[in-house]
């Protein structure tokens, strides 16, 4: 059960990154290389794991385990942390998308100037570090990768971004902290709370564990602990779970991000330099979404079920209040920003209707809205590295200027709105369908969620329709900037938008991997 | 008679390392009042080379009867009739404090301070002071070996002779004067209340049950007052920050850790054997510490007042442990202390890296400093996320396991105070990133002010911080070694 697949395409990346760190700053364009030829790698070997993987099991594949840590506490028993590594239906398909989001990252990141070095070291940091986090099965070690995903990406958003990126890098570092130290007090609950059953027969000691498949199983729990699922436990006057429920939600909810905890996205967003954008909105912004389902959803499906029209409300807002302030703007990175808001709204009105066609859904739009938003987000940088400008007033009639362009970005707005063969009409469609079928929410939930399709409707056509046709006109005379796409940018786009729509006219690719999984998780609600 | 003399001589005998220590402070004395005619550069380099050798012999002895006493659990030496016990965990302290020592000895050379040879003296005695302070469980030899140590750290902070040095020398002065006379008053009561200075025994924690608890609680609240005020810890943290600015910094790295590290020791030796429950006082203590530390700390340009504050606020993070009354909790302080002495001692030489070129402390002078060294601004941010205790470095485990003592002793008692210090201790931990990731911000964000030059250190001092560097993160990936280490101390 050994091999060491999952850890290579950790660990490739990080002595990637040592490797850029360490190589003299004469080298500087093979930098680029480097980092491009770790991604590629990276991708060949989520491509085997893709080919390779059970479709018919729900439990995890792959897996890889080692002792790690084993602390004794007196006669509370063991604390164990091992590194476990392994895959199921659920991060699956979040394994494949960051394989390809850090791939179009790498080959964005070529157009980074300014100390290629510690850029590319950083970036290779990220990914390495992102991946991570998708295939740890151990909480400790699922932290560990959550909370070192910051430190990169506070430096390469505070050094490579635009005009207010300090501020924009530190709101994003203290309110994404802020949130893991809420899923770390929970963390450290649910450990003290469950005992790993073989280990501590083994041993003769309670061994408490961080394993995620011992923290399912409601057999696991101690007697008289908090957060014991059968005696309520009261804190504060709160039944206990209901608290940690609460810390999770809150916690992995400024991840997503969903309104109102959403006020870091804009600003991280707009800041960023492109490549990073694309890495944010493709692959960062599901990690919440995935511990949502894993962690929130996983371990607590009692409170859950009671609860969950809190999430579907989060879910609906979000994507109500994300698409009208997406309306309202004049930059055209804030509103794929608020755009991105929106549509992670319908993955929490997916998980929320805790149907099998809702959460399949919500695992699709991940899937789907990584491809779409880092299209979108590549869009925006073609622009802004023309003219550095983002306006949308600024641009007029593009489509005669820069045709390929507009083809792509015909594909990727079409994709964002949910025009039928691309990945947003799949996405929504199935998490809506779960809203109408499911047993806990009504069906008001589910169509104001259609209002917000209009509305995404509205804005992307809206601003096809400023920015691309009519006469050719730019805001103070940069006609000349604006060429057609180059190579790279042609094979970036042009791949993802070939990938969408294979994906968008065969979801099963997607359903195929999480459906099993995905059963098996409902059973326990 | 004979009985009472062999008694001495034996605890002596176990003493021996100790008292070497003393034999080492009269000898430079001597050197140094009675020869006229000196070359100072080659005395004072004899004199670091000797202390250097003490230190290092006398750490491998204390580790040599560490092990001897790991064997034999029971194994407690009661010395110089009961004044003094000689178990593994004071052994263990003692090793902790030899590192701290042999550190800042290290610090001070490799940096080129230029020191006068009272300053090896004197800092003999501290050590000595601090080891006698983690032997002991006797009130009158706490007092003596506590106001040892505070004599010979007044004397170092204002070793520098400058203004502003005396005037925190002077505030160092005055509140350690008034925090050992409040010491000496609750011992007084205590002593009153029990009949007995042995704070182990069994007839103090007997005799203390049997008075008001309101009285029992004062009369604990100041007799650890003098305690405190070694700790940083709120209601007597004043002197820190300004102590900590004006004073040169080897010497501030070695206050920052060392007295806490016996203070912490002594502590642990207190509330074992206390019978009340001094938990409530303890839990604000706590937390009006790691909020004036945090809160005060986000205001700071001049980094070593920054750091200061910081002390305050994991001084706070320290007494957790002691909170969750557990063995567990125990524990985790000293795994705490222990992961705590290798981040301080590197942050304080990381600081005085950077003042070599720049000439101050300020932060403004840090700019673009990590540009022109990328070992500095690397090692900037390994320190800074492990003061703030972010994986992967030890800082992380450290608090980690503080909060787990916690949540455990939460569970069995089910007092919600506990769940208040432990969700507020770890939402601090998020506002402290604020401030301590303003240095390697400036470091690496800012552009210098002068254009890009590089900057090179030497590779012994590049060299001494990456020792601590490598420290931080491989107790991370591999605390198995320390953990196991910790477990098999017992108390006196």
């Amino acid at each position: 059960m050994n091999n060491f697949l999952l850890s290579a395409l950790i660990f490739l990346p990080i002595a990637g990154s040592v490797v850029v760190l360490f190589l003299p700053s004469t080298f500087r364009d093979s930098f680029r290389w480097i980092s491009l030829i770790v991604s590629v790698i990276n991708l060949l070997n989520i491509l085997t794991l893709y080919n390779n993987f059970d479709r018919q099991v729900s439990n995890y594949q792959f897996v890889e385990q080692h002792e790690w840590i084993r602390m004794s506490l007196g006669n509370l028993g063991v604390l164990s942390i091992d590194y476990l590594l392994g895959v199921d239906g659920i991060n699956m398909p979040m394994v494949l998308l960051s394989g390809i989001i850090l791939l179009i990252g790498s080959i964005s990141s070529f157009t980074i100037e300014y100390r290629q070095k510690a850029y590319h070291s950083l970036y290779l940091l990220l990914s390495g570090s992102i991946i991570g986090c998708f295939v740890s099965i151990d909480f400790f070690l699922f932290f560990l990768f959550f909370e070192f995903m910051l430190l990169p990406m506070y430096f390469l958003i505070g050094i490579w971004g635009s005009e207010h990126r300090e501020y924009a890098a530190i709101k994003f570092f203290i309110y994404t902290l802020v949130g893991s130290i809420l899923i770390l007090i929970v963390m450290i609950g649910l450990s003290m709370s469950v005992k790993d059953p073989f280990f501590s027969q083994e041993m003769g000691r309670t061994v408490h564990t961080f394993d995620f498949r011992q923290l399912t199983d409601f057999n696991n729990f101690i007697p008289h602990s908090i957060l014991h699922p059968y005696e309520k436990q009261m804190i504060f006057g709160v039944p206990a779970r209901l608290f940690a429920f609460i810390l999770l939600i809150i916690g992995f909810g400024i991840k997503l991000p969903s309104v109102p905890f959403h006020t870091w996205l804009p600003d991280a967003h707009v800041e960023a330099p492109t490549p990073v954008s694309v890495v944010l909105a493709g692959i960062l912004l599901k990690v919440g979404a995935y511990g949502f389902i894993r962690i929130a959803y996983g371990f607590f499906p009692d409170i859950a079920y009671q609860f969950t029209y809190i999430v579907a409300g989060a879910g609906v807002i979000s994507i109500i209040y994300g698409a009208l302030n997406a309306l309202a703007q004049e930059d055209l990175k804030k509103m794929i920003a608020y755009s991105s808001i929106s549509h992670m709204g319908f993955v929490l009105l997916g998980l929320a209707s805790l149907t099998l066609e809702g959460v399949n859904g919500a695992i699709y739009q991940m899937f789907g809205h990584g491809l779409v938003s880092a299209m979108l987000f590549l869009v925006a940088g073609v622009i802004y590295d023309r003219t550095y400008n983002r306006l949308i007033k600024n641009f007029r009639g593009l489509s005669s200027a820069m045709p390929y362009f507009t083809l792509a970005v015909a594909v990727a707005f079409f994709g964002a709105l949910g025009l039928p063969t691309l990945p947003g009409f799949m996405g929504e469609f199935f998490t809506i369908l779960g809203g109408f079928q499911s047993e806990i929410l009504p069906n008001w939930v589910s169509m104001l969620a259609m209002l917000g399709i209009v509305l995404s409707a509205a804005y992307f056509l809206w601003t096809l329709q400023r920015m691309f046709f009519g006469t050719f006109w730019t805001n103070s005379n940069q006609e000349g900037k604006m060429q057609d796409l180059d190579f790279r940018e042609i094979v970036m786009l042009y791949s993802l938008s070939a990938f969408s729509i294979i994906i968008g006219i065969f979801p099963s690719l997607i359903f195929d991997i999480s459906g099993v999984s995905v059963k098996a998780f409902l059973n326990g609600f | 008679m004979l009985e009472k003399l062999s008694h001495i001589l034996f605890s002596s005998r176990l003493l021996l390392p100790d008292l070497l220590f003393g034999v080492v402070f009269l000898a430079i004395v001597a050197t140094i009042a009675f020869s006229q005619k000196l070359d100072v550069e080659r005395t004072y380099r004899l004199f670091n080379m000797l202390i250097i050798t003490v230190l290092i012999s006398s750490g491998l002895v204390f580790y040599a009867l560490f092990e001897f006493y790991k064997q034999d659990f029971e194994s407690v030496s009661e010395l110089f009739g009961q004044l003094i016990y000689l178990d593994s965990i004071s052994l263990f302290f003692k090793i902790i404090i030899s590192i701290a020592s042999l550190a800042v000895l290290i610090h001070v050379w490799v940096l080129g301070y230029k020191v006068v040879g009272e300053f090896y003296a004197i800092f003999m005695a501290l050590v000595w002071g601090l080891f006698i302070m983690t032997m002991t469980t006797n009130w009158l030899m706490l007092y003596v070996s506590l106001e040892l140590v505070s004599i010979c750290s007044y004397i170092l902070v204002v070793f520098n002779k400058e203004k502003d040095n005396s005037e925190a020398g002077i505030k160092y002065l005055l509140f350690g004067a008034t925090s050992s006379a409040i010491m000496l008053y609750g011992i007084s009561l205590l002593y009153g209340m029990t009949g007995t200075l042995n704070f182990v025994g069994q007839e103090f924690a007997t005799f203390l049950s049997q008075n008001p608890t309101w009285i029992v609680q004062i009369a604990v609240f100041m007799t650890i007052g003098g305690l405190l005020f070694k700790l940083s810890a709120v209601p007597f943290h004043s002197w820190t920050p300004d102590v900590y600015e004006a004073t040169p910094t080897p010497i501030v790295a070695f206050l920052s850790i060392a007295p806490k590290a016996a203070v912490i020791l002594v502590l642990i030796r207190l509330f074992s054997s206390l019978s009340i429950d001094f938990r409530m006082i303890m839990a604000i203590i706590i937390m009006a510490s790691i909020t004036i530390g945090n809160f005060s700390a986000l205001w700071q340009t001049n980094t070593k007042r920054m750091l200061g504050y910081s002390t305050i606020a994991h001084a706070g993070f320290m007494l957790v442990g002691l909170l969750a009354t557990n063995p567990i909790g125990i524990q985790s302080t000293i795994f705490y202390i222990t992961t705590y002495l290798f981040i301080t001692l590197a942050a304080f030489l990381l600081i005085d890296l950077m003042a070599l070129k720049t000439e101050s402390y300020e932060l403004e002078s840090l700019r673009g400093l990590g540009q022109q060294n990328t070992f500095l601004g690397l090692a900037a941010v390994i320190i800074m996320i492990a003061l703030v205790g972010l994986p992967p470095t030890v800082g992380f485990t450290g608090k980690l396991l503080l909060f787990t003592a916690l949540w455990e002793s939460y569970q069995s008692s089910g007092s919600n105070m506990l769940l208040v210090v432990l969700i507020f201790g770890l939402l601090n931990t998020a506002i402290s990133i604020f401030y301590y990731i303003n240095i390697p911000y400036y470091m690496i964000f800012k552009e210098p002010k002068i254009g890009v030059r590089y900057y090179p250190i030497g590779f012994i001092r590049n060299g001494f911080l990456l020792i601590f560097l490598f420290f931080i993160i491989y107790l991370f990936l591999s605390p198995s070694g320390l953990i196991n280490l910790i477990e098999s101390l017992k108390l006196a």
